[in-house]
């Protein structure tokens, strides 16, 4: 009982610390406390990255072993990180109006976060279109592979491109973080917090998916269908077409 | 397989390669302003980003007007309307708006934050005062 829930305690103890520390680091000397939107947003946005990353790795290793456990893995992570996305992309937003003063621009940055958030909204219904578990598996898998593509382009697209949204400020490619080192470790920390929530929640999910898998194998497909006894009612005086 | 190769393929020659008439490009700089100035007029809106120069902020009645550089050209704007409460001399802006006789006339102003996150009172030990030059951007796409 207690190892079920090892994933859930951590996560709830890092998240605890986390905002301590957030709350307890020194404000920017030009935002203000704004800028404690940093300590969710990044976090939020870099489990996103992970999440796929992970659906990337699921998505690979049922191709090569064709074992379900990887179809949902998959499945959970990308199910995950389509929330966290669209968590990043709230709290980006919540940060750019003060700051910036918009609540959204066309720039690279965030255009390419917009549709990596459409392309795994893609995913999800392409998992719900397929019924046959071999097929929606397949399918799922090469577009698994194929939309992780965004994910590097979504990070380096401050460096390519000219953007309103900053460049790195931590995972740079040339240099060392430029922030301030009690912010850094706040930082660290939530972005640990958020990763071990990424990890209870696609533990769970992926639980609910075998449950979902095992119901699934049970059901018979030649029953009929609820509703196949209900007769169409027709209007009087219709002529049969 | 083979089509979704073929689609990623062709979006990524024209992303690359095609430029869109250049509206690929997010804001231009401010030499580039110039450069452009004659091609442009007075009509055509485009988006400029630059430093606001140190002490050149001056109110007006319906906004601000201020000097604007990239380290080596610099430009006199005219904003209408209130600038974001982060507008200072100093900072970098990035703003919407069109020639007007030799003078940048902007209506929309965002404030472009840099990635320097530090405390106040420790500014010196962690963010070291930062120039015009090191604001200049890569040139779009290609470059670095």
């Amino acid at each position: 009982m207690i190892r079920r829930h090892t994933f859930d305690i951590v996560a709830v103890a890092l998240v605890a610390i986390g905002f301590v520390l957030a709350m307890g680091a020194p404000p920017d000397r030009l935002q203000g406390d704004v800028q404690r939107l940093m300590y969710v947003h990044v976090p939020a946005a870099w489990v996103a990255y992970l999440a796929f990353a992970v659906t990337l790795v699921g998505s690979v290793g049922w191709l090569v072993s064709r074992r379900r456990r990887w179809d949902r893995l998959a499945a959970s992570s990308a199910e995950v990180g389509v929330v966290f996305t669209g968590l990043a992309i709230a709290l980006g937003s919540l940060w750019g109006k003060p700051i910036w003063g918009v609540w959204w621009t066309w720039d690279a940055r965030l255009v390419t976060t917009a549709l990596l958030f459409i392309v795994y909204l893609g995913y999800l219904a392409l998992r719900r279109a397929v019924a046959d578990p071999e097929t929606r598996a397949r399918r799922s898998a090469i577009l698994g592979v194929v939309a992780f593509v965004q994910v590097p382009i979504v990070h380096m697209s401050v460096v390519w491109w000219r953007t309103l949204h900053q460049p790195p400020t931590v995972l740079r490619p040339d240099q060392h973080p430029t922030m301030d080192h009690d912010m850094l470790m706040a930082l660290l920390v939530n972005v640990a917090a958020f990763t071990a929530v990424y990890a209870a929640l696609v533990r769970r999910r992926a639980a609910v998916a075998r449950l979902e898998a095992e119901a699934d194998a049970h059901t018979d497909r030649h029953a009929p269908l609820a509703g196949d006894a209900v007769i169409a009612p027709r209007l009087e005086g219709a002529v049969d077409g | 397989m083979i089509p979704a190769v073929g689609v990623a393929a062709v979006l990524f020659v024209v992303l690359a390669f095609g430029d869109l008439r250049g509206n690929l490009v997010y804001y231009l700089t401010t030499s580039e302003a110039v450069d452009r100035q004659g091609q442009f007029g007075d009509q055509r809106r485009f988006r400029l980003a630059g430093h606001v120069v140190e002490d050149s902020v001056r109110p007006t009645a319906a906004g601000a007007a201020f000097s604007m550089t990239d380290g080596v050209t610099t430009i006199e704007v005219v904003h209408t309307g209130a600038p974001p409460q982060l507008f200072r001399s100093g900072i970098d802006v990035v703003l919407e708006g069109s020639w007007d006789e030799g003078r940048f006339a902007s209506d929309t102003m965002m404030i472009k934050h840099d990635e320097q996150y530090c405390a106040p009172e420790r500014e010196e030990r962690h963010c070291p005062s930062r120039t015009p030059a090191a604001d200049a951007a890569p040139a779009d796409g290609a470059s670095r």
